[in-house]
């Protein structure tokens, strides 16, 4: 039996290697690209934080400014209950009882309410 | 907890005794927020010393500055009303004008800058008070006077 033998010349050469054009750019052009974008990016962000920034320092400022008034306001009307507690007390008992062991202001942990309903 | 008002079923019942007289009076402010912000660097402006005098008061009452610090408050108090009655008198309409702006904006400064500028401008030629942002890092334009805002959404 002849064996089976390569054809005369050779076999013709197999392609393993694509044959395709290779699509758009070289990556460097995309790495570079990339890194252009992401900078200008971090750029504007970094613009927006210190704008937000300064933002936030306005309203900080707008509310420092209007702390006294607010708080003032706000302890006039405490005195003015405070003062009026202790009166209806000295009315009603006779003596000013102290309850805490101190000379601080302390807010009240209840509201008193009248009886009758105020406008 | 004790400061909010108690309302109970369809009535207000809070204690309305008034201040006793040796006490002296003081009409209280009477401004909503969006004015208060609106005013807050003029009454910065005008108010500062005795802004500063009340809270060393208080920060130096050790407790008690709710009884010891009235008359600061008083004077703390007058001046923000006469800021605001002034900007009412002489800048009425511009006030107006950047209040209702910031009501209408989520009380956000920064989208209503050209209001404020106009009330800026008023305030200083009429009233010599200028807005100022303490702090403002050097060599920047302070933010309510930059041409370009990034965050405003108009």
């Amino acid at each position: 039996m002849p064996q089976d033998m390569p054809p005369v010349g050779g076999y013709s050469p197999v392609q393993y290697k694509r044959n395709l054009p290779a699509r758009g750019f070289r990556p460097s052009i995309y790495v570079v690209g990339t890194a252009l974008l992401m900078t200008f990016g971090f750029y504007k962000v970094g613009q927006g934080i210190r704008e937000h920034n300064e933002l936030a320092r306005e309203k900080m400022w707008a509310r420092i400014h209007l702390i006294p008034a607010l708080q003032a306001e706000e302890d006039r009307d405490q005195v003015r209950r405070y003062l009026a507690d202790k009166a209806r007390e000295k009315e009603l008992l006779g003596t000013e009882t102290k309850v805490y062991h101190s000379d601080r202001f302390v807010r009240p942990t209840f509201a008193v309410t009248p009886e009758k309903e105020t406008k | 907890m004790a400061s909010r008002q108690p309302r109970f079923n369809q009535q207000v019942l809070i204690d309305t005794t008034p201040l006793p007289n040796d006490i002296p009076k003081v009409k209280e402010l009477g401004a909503s927020s969006a004015p208060l912000l609106s005013a807050s660097f003029f009454i910065g402006a005008r108010c500062k010393a005795y802004n500063d005098d009340y809270m060393m008061c208080k920060t130096e009452a050790n407790g008690r500055g709710e009884l010891d610090c009235m008359k600061e408050g008083r004077k703390v108090t007058r001046c923000a009303a006469s800021v605001i009655d002034d900007l009412n008198k002489h800048c009425l309409q511009e006030f107006h004008n950047h209040w209702q702006c910031l009501e209408n904006h989520n009380q956000q400064l920064w989208n209503c800058r050209g209001p404020e500028r106009k009330l800026n401008k008023c305030v200083f030629d009429n009233l010599k008070l200028e807005k100022t942002i303490p702090d403002t890092p050097k060599g920047e334009t302070p933010v309510h006077l930059r041409k370009r805002n990034i965050f405003a959404s108009h």
